[in-house]
């Protein structure tokens, strides 16, 4: 048995939910396309039912220890393909054990659910520093980003107790969403986002730019040169979007 | 000469601030009170240089004039650069207009010291008010003190700052006075003492109320050369340790030695600097800091330096290994955070996991631990994991890092001749 959800962490409670309820151990969890599954497993669509998400999510906080709740929001948020199904594991191991739940760090179904959280958690970390706004005309201040995991919803949060007083998005081109802050209401949301062509930008944008660019070269100290260590804390692939990497 | 560009300017005080190794932006948790920015307990990197460096903070000087004249110091007085400044109300629009994209943390300023030490305090207190109170940044802030500065001026600046930090550039009197003539110890320990008791006075005055300002919240810190002068890893570590014990220190940086002058005062280094024994000095310094180690562990009189091959805590374990193999089961805390190859978070992490049930050679790769290290030194379950036992002859070699052997560098020769200076007692007597 496949079941399908729609990709938010309600419909993934929702699936769980219903395998609980039926008592059965699916094959997999997912929000992907049929036709990329199995060929003879049958697949079954799961409705995203607000309702029962909630009760299983009030069922997870009373029973597993606190950590445990967050590992299973920053696992959900990887794009490892099969983590749905490490996390139903998961989930029902920790629902199973309790509170005993938080010593058992060397389980089987417990380490790659933790490995996962681990590497979101750096990711989102990493992105703190790495998101860079640019002022457009008009006054917003917009910032493009390319991470391998969803950790949009993750690092919002820390933008907007940051920069509570600019009206700021942060998008992930190639997922297509984006969150967007609104400093009156001091609130951010997700939402999908599509920029097609150059961005204006405002005035003062490439006074910064070219200071950044010429500030960011002079810091390097010659005789300690070591551009494998650079590679090793800042890969290429975190330098697309990074103005002192854009000449 | 033509007036310079803001960006010509940028470059000339980044340029001279980019020796000072500091880069932490963590350990402050400012809130955002209704302006721009707030501190991140943990600190954010937001780029890294081509020397592999992190870029957290804007690090510049607000002037690389300077009045004196130290040998070991790009800006010094007799070097022919060009000199300028900026005013304090420049340095905070630089450092919004950085924060406001997201590039940096905050501001790390330094200065060379203009007219006397009074007054360039006065600067550097009054760059942090504009951006405190005129564009209410609560971001990180890390200012130098100059030495020799009014200890009413490191007041005022602490309320403001997040970090302050004295640099003491030589670990003793006698490098001080013969490579930077012009400042005296006491100047430079003076308003460390003074940092040291405002933070852990304020701190008590803060649990009474919460309405008095903060004192420096993430601490003060300061910076050795490693390489310009003669003193030993001993000496060197000591001091450190006297720091973090005495003066309240959150952070020693040591920073090898790279000669940016030609002084006959100076050592001559041939190749790379000392990056290697730099590295194990940092080794040391967080083996005291989280690991539990006293100075006396990692070295004495008999081996007054960090061995270059070795890392510190192995070469401390095996030194030790009639206290090996630990079973990793039943073993304290502060037992498995000394054995090589087990670091702070998965030491935690087995004490946290074997609640769970008795943790086996595989369960410990799973939970982070460095096998290839650790198994000569751990049993789990009673089984030990390697072929060799602890005692054998040739650990040694398995924990030895190859690496190491192709760089060179070259120890000063300055103090061969003169070791008869006492530095010994110059460091640890007076701290």
């Amino acid at each position: 048995m496949i079941l399908r959800y729609d990709g938010t962490f309600a419909g993934f409670l929702s699936a769980v939910a219903l395998a609980r309820e039926r008592g059965i151990k699916p094959e997999a969890i997912t929000d992907r396309e049929p036709e990329q599954q199995g060929l003879f497993a049958a697949i079954e669509e799961v409705a995203t039912d607000r309702d029962r998400a909630e009760e299983l999510y009030r069922l997870i906080s009373r029973t597993l220890p606190s950590g445990a709740l967050q590992t299973l929001r920053y696992a959900f948020h990887s794009c490892e393909p099969g983590r749905e199904i490490l996390l139903f594991r998961y989930l029902e191991l920790g629902l199973a054990t309790g509170p005993r739940f938080g010593a058992m760090l060397a389980h089987e179904a417990v380490i790659p659910v933790w490995k996962l959280a681990r590497a979101v958690g750096r990711e989102a970390h990493r992105y703190k520093g790495l998101v860079r706004f640019q002022q457009l005309e008009g006054g917003v201040w917009y910032a493009a980003m390319e991470p391998d995991h969803r950790i949009l919803p993750l690092i919002a949060p820390h933008f907007a107790a940051r920069f509570a007083d600019q009206r700021w998005i942060i998008h992930d081109p190639r997922r297509g969403e984006a969150v967007v802050f609104d400093p009156a209401r001091r609130k951010w949301a997700e939402t999908s986002l599509e920029v097609t062509g150059p961005l204006p930008l405002s005035a003062g944008e490439e006074l910064f730019r070219d200071l950044w660019q010429r500030y960011f070269d002079r810091l390097a100290i010659a005789e300690r040169h070591n551009p494998k260590l650079q590679r090793q804390n800042l890969p290429l692939k975190h330098r697309g979007h990074l103005p002192e990497f854009e000449r | 000469m033509p007036e310079l560009t803001l960006a010509e300017k940028l470059e000339i005080l980044a340029d001279g601030a980019k020796y000072d190794v500091s880069c932490a932006s963590s350990g402050s948790s400012r809130r955002n009170k209704g302006g721009i920015g707030n501190a991140a307990q943990c600190g954010i990197c937001h780029s890294w240089t081509a020397d592999g460096r992190c870029v957290s903070l804007l690090k510049i000087l607000l002037t690389n004039a300077c009045i004196y004249d130290c040998a070991y110091c790009v800006n010094r007085r007799s070097n022919d650069t060009r000199r300028v400044i900026l005013t304090p109300a420049e340095v905070a629009e630089l450092t919004i207009g950085f924060y406001r994209r997201n590039a940096i943390e905050g501001l790390f300023l330094s200065t060379g010291v203009v007219k006397d030490p009074d007054h360039t305090m006065e600067l550097l207190i009054e760059a942090t008010r504009i951006l405190r109170e005129e564009h209410r940044f609560n971001g990180y802030i890390h200012v130098k003190v100059v030495p020799g500065a009014d200890l009413l001026l490191v007041d005022r600046l602490g309320r403001l700052a997040d970090r302050v930090s004295v640099n003491m550039e030589l670990p003793s009197r006698e490098s001080l006075k013969l490579l930077a003539p012009d400042k005296s110890r006491e100047a430079i320990v003076a308003p460390m003492k003074r940092v040291g008791e405002l933070i852990v006075q304020t701190k008590e005055e803060r649990k009474v109320s919460r309405k008095i300002p903060p004192f420096a919240p993430a601490g003060q810190s300061t910076q050795l050369i490693v390489g310009a002068s003669g003193e030993s890893d001993l000496q060197i570590v000591s001091l450190a340790a006297g720091l973090y014990g005495r003066l309240a220190m959150k952070r020693v940086y040591y920073s090898a030695f790279i000669p940016v002058n030609t002084d006959e005062r100076l050592p001559t280094v041939i190749g790379t600097p000392p990056l290697v024994r730099e590295h194990r000095l940092y080794q040391a310094d967080w083996l005291m800091r989280y690991y539990g180690f006293a100075a006396g562990e990692l070295l004495d009189e008999e081996r007054p330096n960090l061995d270059l091959a070795l890392d510190p805590k192995a070469g401390w374990a095996l030194r030790n290994l009639h206290l090996f193999p630990l079973e990793v089961n039943r073993a304290p805390l502060e037992l498995l955070l000394r054995v090589p190859g087990i670091g702070v978070r998965s030491a935690q992490r087995i004490v946290g996991a074997r609640r769970g049930g008795h943790l086996s050679l595989d369960d410990l790769a799973r939970l982070g631990v460095v096998m290839k290290r650790a198994r000569y030194f751990i049993t789990a379950r009673g089984r030990f994991g390697a072929d060799l036992a602890p005692d054998a002859a040739g650990l040694r070699l398995r924990l030895t890092e190859r690496a190491t052997a192709k760089i060179r560098w070259s120890q000063p020769s300055l103090f061969d001749a003169a070791t008869a200076i006492d530095i010994q007692s110059s460091i640890t007597g007076e701290l």
